[in-house]
């Protein structure tokens, strides 16, 4: 399944990855957000930090009429405010989505599947 | 002033004047937030959080500074706001983790708290993006570890040095700073939290507001602009902008014959306001500067003579830069976009990438991969056809097989489509030559037709196994030379049998001979063909091509 773009000159198609790809990376440029969890925790083994080509393990894409609404796992660290970086990590990938593949995304849902302990 | 260590009353100062700054320069610091995204809000967010941190601080009794770094650490992060708000709060989380036991501050906790405010922040992301409040903390952590002073008020002055320097080097390591012309906002706000940490020290007076100067306005406008794009360059539609005048000017203030006011801030920024968006005002005492996105440049100018005389007028239309933006990208889609149609597209059916080039060097249009071992479908040939961008399409199928996959196609193609009868590669090649581009369809394919009959296709393969056809006895490993499809000579060695094949084909005629070598040869053997070919009649022009065709050694065309 892939996200399709109607332009004028023909159709755009655009892989689940890539979008997994954006979405992780602007996921975890925010501060606090220690990596990208899969969202199969108990089959992948729990708690396991996704690697930068495994993002999409950790986000899922589920398309509508209107758009797309994402989902997305992300493992936080300690001592900081959850719900705020959750509130970041919307904002950016809501963003990143838009100027990076001109889609707009009506909703993105984080799921913290862990707290990691650094110190 | 000599400072030797930081009591807590001295913290709790330091942590109030650092919030009250923030606070009032938290405008100054939204107007450079172009990264991670340019919501223009880093200054707010920051302000915000720094106060509810201040707030914990001010309400314990502690006497202890560990304690009440402890409170700043809580109330940071109960009050932190967006990304810069919990980064502050995690740089204060690891400066208390630090300090947690100490009742007072000498120099050497001070280095060590920061340092480890600057791992805990790095250690709170994944990815560490320089250029950012990161580059920051650890330009603080640095000139800590570097600096001389044991004297409280003097390495704090250190301290904000090195805030200062890695916040000007952010715009090179962060290539979104560099584009729009700004430093690092959150970093811009960890300075001036520095800065007020250092004032209190030194008993300077806090210095509440800070005054941006002209090198600072620019970056300002610089991030308005992107603010206001969103970096939608080319996207935003000219009819969309609001204020449509992007309006700079600078007021030298009470000169000049209009001047009816004396220069007041707030009266002459409220005005401004009402007029439009992106405002930014800045002055000093002779000079006061303006930016301003406004449907009313003219106001804004009248508005700026009452207080003092125009030095510097700039006025741009932010709709005609948007209508410029989007031409540009449209000639640049149009240009990226195949160019104009064609009138005809020559489809050939070709095996070997020489071949292709060959081919593409004689004004085939678009190539069809295939040939003997690989017939295309149907489809692939339909398909060519509707990719062509043209009018009118021929297809050299150049083997008898596809002849039947290509009238098929011509069918159920929209463009008029015509095949012309190309047995062999050779043909091929032969009838792309009297394609006349100003003829039309008919014409050119009877033209083209007609040239069959000119040319003889030779082919030099060799025997998989024994075999016997049409009376001649093949071995397996040995070569044999088909001429238009019947096999005319065998021999042990690929460029005898293919000079022996020539020998038979060639008539009085005869003029041209093309040799295109295969996968199965190389240029080596062809040459030598060639030579000797030269050597039965000089008068005979021979041409050596690479085809790079599997399955066939040689083909040879004789005109």
């Amino acid at each position: 399944m892939a996200v399709k773009i109607k332009t004028k000159y023909g159709l755009i198609d655009i892989d689940n990855n890539v979008i997994a790809t954006v979405v992780g990376g602007a996921a975890t440029d925010n501060f606090g957000v220690v990596g990208m969890a899969s969202k199969n925790q108990i089959r992948d083994n729990v708690n396991d930090i996704l690697k930068k080509d495994n993002y999409s393990r950790g986000v899922v894409i589920t398309q509508d009429d209107n758009g797309i609404s994402v989902e997305v796992n992300i493992i936080v660290s300690f001592g900081t405010k959850i719900s705020e970086v959750c509130k970041n990590v919307q904002s950016k990938v809501k963003y990143n989505l838009e100027t990076m593949l001109g889609i707009s995304a009506n909703a993105v849902n984080i799921i913290v599947q862990g707290v990691r302990v650094l110190d | 002033m000599s400072v030797s260590n930081i009591t807590s009353s001295k913290f709790n100062q330091m942590v109030q004047a650092a919030s009250v700054t923030l606070k009032s320069n938290s405008k100054f610091i939204n107007s450079l937030n172009v990264f991670p995204v340019p919501d223009g809000d880093t200054g707010t967010n920051m302000s915000m959080s720094f106060e509810s941190g201040a707030k914990y601080v001010e309400q314990d009794s502690s006497d202890s500074v560990g304690d009440l770094a402890q409170s700043l650490s809580k109330g940071l992060l109960m009050g932190a706001r967006g990304n810069s708000g919990v980064i502050l709060s995690q740089i204060f989380r690891g400066f208390s983790k630090s300090v947690q036991d100490k009742k007072e501050l000498k120099s050497e906790d001070i280095v060590e708290a920061f340092i480890n405010s600057a791992k805990t922040a790095y250690n709170s992301v994944m990815k560490p993006t320089e250029g950012t409040i990161l580059t920051v903390i650890k330009g603080i952590a640095q000139a800590g570890k570097e600096s001389k002073h044991s004297d409280l008020a003097d390495l704090f002055d250190d301290l904000y040095n090195g805030a200062n320097m890695a916040l000007q080097t952010t715009p090179d390591l962060l290539a979104v700073l560099k584009e729009v012309g700004v430093v690092d906002s959150g970093g811009q706000g960890l300075v001036f939290v520095i800065k007020a940490f250092s004032d209190v020290l030194n008993n300077r007076k806090i210095d509440e507001s800070h005054q941006p100067n002209s090198g600072e306005m620019n970056q300002m406008i610089d991030a308005s602009h992107e603010q206001s794009n969103e970096s939608a360059q080319g996207k935003l539609n000219p009819s969309d902008i609001k204020y449509g005048y992007c309006t700079q000017i600078m007021v030298r203030i009470g000169l000049g014959q209009q001047v009816k006011y004396d220069f007041d801030y707030d009266k002459f920024y409220e005005y401004l306001a009402k007029l439009g968006d992106s405002l930014l005002v800045i002055n000093d005492d002779e000079i006061v500067k303006v930016h301003v996105h406004t449907e009313h440049p003219g106001k804004v100018l009248a508005w700026g003579q009452l207080f003092g005389d125009l030095a510097n007028v700039k006025v741009d239309n932010m709709r005609l830069q948007q209508e410029d933006i989007i031409e540009k990208d449209e000639k640049k889609e149009q240009a990226d976009l195949k160019s104009e149609p064609k009138e005809t597209a020559i489809i050939s059916i070709v095996s070997g990438d020489g071949l292709g080039e060959l081919f593409s060097s004689l004004g085939v249009t678009d190539i069809i991969k295939g040939g003997q071992t690989m017939n295309p479908s149907t489809q692939d040939i339909v398909n060519a056809i509707n990719n062509s961008n043209a009018k009118n399409a021929i297809i050299l199928p150049n083997n008898g097989n596809i002849f039947m996959a290509a009238e098929q196609a011509t069918q159920v193609v929209d463009i008029p489509a015509k095949i012309v009868h190309t047995k062999t590669l050779q043909q091929g090649l032969t009838s792309v030559l009297s394609f006349n581009p100003t003829a039309s369809l008919d014409d050119n394919v009877n033209e083209m037709e007609d040239t069959l009959d000119t040319v003889k296709s030779g082919e030099v393969t060799y025997a998989v196994r024994d075999t016997n056809i049409n009376g001649v006895d093949i071995k397996k490993g040995h070569f044999m030379g088909i001429v238009d499809g019947d096999i005319k000579v065998t021999g042990k060695n690929s460029v005898e049998t293919t000079v022996n094949m020539v020998k038979d084909m060639l008539d009085e005629d005869s003029e041209v001979i093309t040799i295109i070598y295969g996968k199965e040869s190389n240029e080596k053997d062809a040459n030598k063909v060639k030579s000797k070919l030269e050597t039965i009649d000089s008068e005979l022009e021979v041409e050596v091509h690479e085809g790079d065709q599997p399955v066939y050694s040689f083909l040879i065309s004789v005109e």
